[in-house]
C-alpha cells in the first residue's frame, strides 16, 4: 500500500520539486496551495502524513494544525523559513510533529517524513517504551537507563525529563511541551529549569556533553532525542 | 487699642512734665504707628479715638469732651489728617512691597522651571514639571495637557468636561481666553495655549483668573512659554535623531548593497553556469563531471544562504532597536547544536571543543549566539588549516567563548577594520567573511558583551565573545534532587 503525502505549499517551484522526489521515493502526491484548499483535501480523503509550509496566502496554520488534531493521528512536518521562529514553535506547540527549515534538501525531507511516519498515531499509537542507540538503553517500563551495559542512575525529574523525550524519539519536542508534561502547567515560563536538568542529564548520559549524540538541542526550539 | 492705652498711661506719666503739645506728639507717634499697620478705614478710627482721647483725659477741661480752646481743633483735625495720610502712604509702601515679593517669587519660579526643562527628555516629564510650577504659582486647580500626534488633547482621566471644552477651544483658537483677554471674558479661568501660532503642542488651565490681574496672566503665560519651548526642543531633538539615524540607515543599505551585490553575484554566476552546462551538455559530460557541477550547485547555493541569512540578520540588528528574544540559555547547549551543524564541513574533525562542566547561564537570544559561534568556526575552517580551537571559560563575571586558529592571521592594519560592515580583507578574489564578522559583533554588542580579535603568539588569530554573567543565577530554588 503506498503512503499518501499531502504537500500545503503555495511556491509553485518548490511544490513541483516536493511532489517529483516524493514521487520518486514511491509515495502517492496531493498538494494544495492554501489552508483552505487543504482543509477542504482533509475532510475528503485524509493523507498519512502533512508536509505543510508556513506563511500560506490564508492564514498562519495553527488552525488546520489543531484541526487534524482533533480528527486524525496522522503526523505533521512544518516547513519554515528562518524569520518564521516564532510562528513554527506556534505550530508545534499546537501539535506539529516536526520542523524543516528552508532551505533543506531532499534528503532530510524525506527523513523527516520517515521518522514523523514512524511514530505515526502521536495519540493514538502504542507508547514506545523502549529506547536502543549505540551504547544507551532505555526502558521505561523497567525504569532503567543502561549506558554500555551500566546502570545509570536518575532523579525522578530527569527519569521523567528523559521519559517524554523517548516517547518522541527522533523528533523535536518544544520547551513548552516539555516543561508542561514534566513540571506542570504553571511552569510553562520556567526554561531554566529544563537547561539546569538537560545538562545534568548530558552530563550523565552523554559522552562528551559539549558534543551530545544522544540529547541533541534544537536551538531556540527544543530538544530530540536522537533516533538514527 | 493697645497703642492708645500705651499712649494715654504715657501721657499720664508724664503730665507733670511735659505740655500738652508734647502729649498730643505721643498719641500722634501711636497714630502713625497703627496706621502704619491698619487699612485706612481702621487708621481713621484709631485717629479719632486718638484725638477722643487726648481731648477727654488732656485737653482743658479734663474728663469732658469738650473743647476750651480753638487751638486743640486745630491739633485735632491734624492728627486726623496725618493719621488718614500716613495710613494711606503705609499701604501705598505694603502694596509696593508685596508686589515686589510677589515679582520675585514669580520670577524665581520662572528660573527654577527653566532649570529643571533643561534637562528632561520625555513631553510626560515636562507636563509633570508644568503642573508642579502651575500649582506652585496659582491657587488652582490648575491642569495641562499636551497634544498627541497630530491635534489630539490627550487628557487627564478626572478632568472636569468643561475644562476640557475650554483647552480644546484654545488650542484651536491658539490664543489666550478667559476674563481680561478680551476673548471669552465669561469664564472662570485663563486658558493658554503651549506655543506660538501654528505649533501649539497642549494647553493649561489656570485658575483662580481675575480680569484686573494682568501680572498674574503675564505669569501663566511665561511658564507655558516655558514648557512650549522644552517641548518644541524634544521634538526638534527627536527629528534630528531620526534623520540622523535614517541617513546612518541609508548608509548601511548601500553598504548592504554593495555586499550584496559582490557576495550574491559570484556563487549566483556559479549555480548559473553549472546548472545551464548540465542543461546543455549532460550527454556530453562525463559521470564525475556532472557530479562535480551538481556538488558546486548545491555548495554555492548554501553559500548563498548563509549570505542572506547574515545579511538580514545584521540589518535586524544594526537597523532597528530589535527586541532579542532572550532566555536563560546554557552555552553548552549552544555550543553542542552548532558543532553538530559545522562539523558536516569538518570531515577531518579539525575543531577541538574544551567546554567545562556546570557552566552558569546566560541570558541570550540563543539563535543569534549560535549563527555567532557558527561564523567564527566558519571562517576559521575556512582560512586556516590544522587545529582549532573552540573552549568556554568564565572569567571575572563574564563568560568566555574563543576560537583560535593556526591560519595567516589578520594584519594589524587591518584588525580595526575587519569587524566592519563589508569589509574584504584580502583581493586575492578568495571570498571575504563579508557580513560575517560585522554581524558576530552586532549580535555581541546587543547582548552587553564585546568581541574581540587577539593575534596570537606562533601565528593565527584568537576570536573571543565575552558576555556579562548576571550575579542572580535562575534556579536556585531547584532542590537537588537525590537519585
Amino acid at each position: 500500500m503506498t503512503l499518501r503525502v499531502l504537500v500545503v505549499e503555495d511556491d509553485r517551484e518548490i511544490r513541483a520539486l516536493m511532489q517529483s522526489s516524493l514521487s520518486v521515493e514511491g509515495f502517492e502526491v496531493q498538494t494544495a496551495v492554501s489552508l483552505s484548499e487543504a482543509s477542504a483535501l482533509l475532510r475528503h480523503s485524509p493523507p498519512d502524513v502533512i508536509v505543510l509550509d508556513l506563511g500560506l496566502p490564508d492564514g498562519d496554520g495553527v488552525q488546520l494544525v489543531r484541526e487534524v488534531r482533533t480528527r486524525h493521528s496522522l503526523p505533521i512536518v512544518v516547513v519554515s523559513a528562518r524569520h518564521q521562529e516564532a510562528q513554527k514553535i506556534q505550530l508545534l506547540d499546537a501539535g506539529a510533529d516536526d520542523y524543516l527549515t528552508k532551505p533543506f534538501s531532499v534528503g532530510e525531507l524525506l527523513a523527516r517524513i520517515r521518522v514523523a511516519l514512524r511514530h505515526r498515531g502521536t495519540a493514538l499509537a502504542a507508547a514506545v517504551t523502549v529506547h536502543e542507540l549505540d551504547d544507551l538503553r532505555i526502558d521505561l517500563a523497567a525504569h532503567s537507563v543502561l549506558r554500555n551495559g551500566e546502570v545509570l542512575h536518575l532523579t525522578p525529574t530527569e527519569f521523567k525529563l528523559l521519559a517524554r523525550l523517548v516517547r518522541s524519539a527522533g523528533r523535536v519536542v518544544t520547551h513548552r511541551q516539555l516543561l508542561l508534561d514534566v513540571w506542570g502547567p504553571e511552569f510553562t515560563e520556567h526554561t531554566h529549569y529544563l537547561r539546569l536538568y538537560m545538562a545534568q542529564l548530558r552530563a550523565k548520559i552523554e559522552r562528551d556533553p559539549a558534543e551530545p549524540r544522544h540529547l541533541l538541542t534544537e536551538t531556540g526550539v527544543g530538544y530530540r532525542l536522537a533516533a538514527v | 487699642m493697645l497703642l492708645l492705652t500705651a499712649a494715654t498711661a504715657c501721657s499720664f506719666l508724664l503730665d507733670r512734665y511735659v505740655s500738652l503739645t508734647s502729649q498730643a506728639m505721643i498719641y500722634v507717634l501711636a497714630v502713625v504707628i497703627a496706621s502704619y499697620k491698619l487699612d485706612w478705614i481702621e487708621s481713621a478710627v484709631c485717629a479719632v479715638a486718638a484725638v477722643t482721647a487726648l481731648n477727654f483725659f488732656f485737653v482743658p477741661p479734663r474728663w469732658t469732651f469738650e473743647v476750651e480752646n480753638q487751638e486743640h481743633f486745630i491739633a485735632l483735625g491734624t492728627m486726623l489728617v496725618l493719621a488718614l495720610v500716613i495710613s494711606h502712604l503705609a499701604k501705598g509702601v505694603r502694596r509696593e512691597t508685596e508686589l515686589a515679593h510677589l515679582n520675585e517669587r514669580r520670577a524665581r519660579q520662572l528660573q527654577a522651571l527653566a532649570t529643571n526643562l533643561s534637562n528632561v527628555n520625555s513631553p510626560a516629564d515636562i507636563e509633570a514639571l508644568g503642573h508642579k510650577a502651575l500649582d506652585a504659582a496659582f491657587a488652582g486647580p490648575c491642569s495641562l495637557a499636551l497634544t498627541r500626534d497630530g491635534r489630539e488633547l490627550d487628557f487627564a482621566a478626572d478632568l472636569d468636561p468643561a475644562v476640557r471644552d475650554g483647552m480644546r477651544c484654545c488650542v484651536k483658537e491658539e490664543a489666550v481666553l478667559g476674563p481680561g483677554t478680551g476673548r471669552w471674558p465669561g469664564l472662570l479661568a485663563w486658558y493658554l495655549p503651549l506655543g506660538e501660532r501654528g505649533h501649539v503642542t497642549g494647553a493649561a488651565c489656570v485658575r483662580p483668573a481675575l480680569a484686573a490681574d494682568e501680572a498674574g496672566r503675564e505669569h501663566a503665560q511665561a511658564l507655558c512659554a516655558l514648557l512650549a519651548q522644552a517641548l518644541w526642543r524634544l521634538r526638534v531633538t527627536a527629528s534630528m535623531l531620526a534623520a540622523q539615524s535614517e541617513a546612518q540607515r541609508q548608509q548601511l543599505q548601500s553598504t548592504f548593497l554593495a555586499a550584496i551585490s559582490h557576495d550574491l553575484r559570484t556563487p549566483l554566476a556559479a549555480i548559473v553556469g553549472a546548472a545551464s552546462s548540465l542543461q546543455t551538455q549532460r550527454d556530453k559530460l562525463s559521470e564525475p563531471e556532472q557530479d562535480r557541477l551538481l556538488g558546486s550547485i548545491v555548495s554555492e547555493a548554501s553559500y548563498l544562504s548563509t549570505v542572506t541569512e547574515n545579511t538580514l540578520q545584521l540589518v535586524q540588528l544594526t537597523g532597528a532597536a530589535q527586541a532579542l528574544k532572550r532566555d536563560w540559555e546554557s552555552m553548552e547547549e549552544i555550543v553542542g547544536a552548532v558543532l553538530a551543524r559545522v562539523r558536516q564541513r569538518d570531515s577531518q574533525r579539525r575543531i577541538k571543543s574544551n567546554v567545562p562542566e556546570n557552566l552558569p547561564l546566560v541570558k541570550a537570544d540563543p539563535v543569534l549566539l549560535a549563527q555567532l559561534i557558527s561564523n567564527l568556526l566558519d571562517n576559521a575552517l575556512q582560512y586556516s588549516d590544522g587545529a582549532i580551537d573552540l573552549s568556554v571559560s568564565v572569567e571575572a563575571q563574564e563568560l568566555l567563548v574563543s576560537v583560535k586558529d593556526r591560519g595567516p592571521g589578520i594584519p594589524e592594519a587591518e584588525q580595526k577594520v575587519i569587524f566592519e560592515a563589508y569589509t574584504r580583507g584580502d583581493q586575492s578574489g578568495q571570498r571575504g567573511a563579508g557580513l560575517g564578522l560585522a554581524l558576530c559583533r552586532a549580535i555581541a554588542l546587543a547582548h552587553g558583551g564585546r568581541l574581540t580579535l587577539r593575534p596570537r603568539r606562533g601565528g593565527g588569530s584568537n576570536f573571543v565573545l565575552a558576555l556579562p554573567l548576571d550575579a542572580q543565577q535562575p534556579g536556585q530554588e531547584l532542590n537537588q534532587e537525590l537519585p
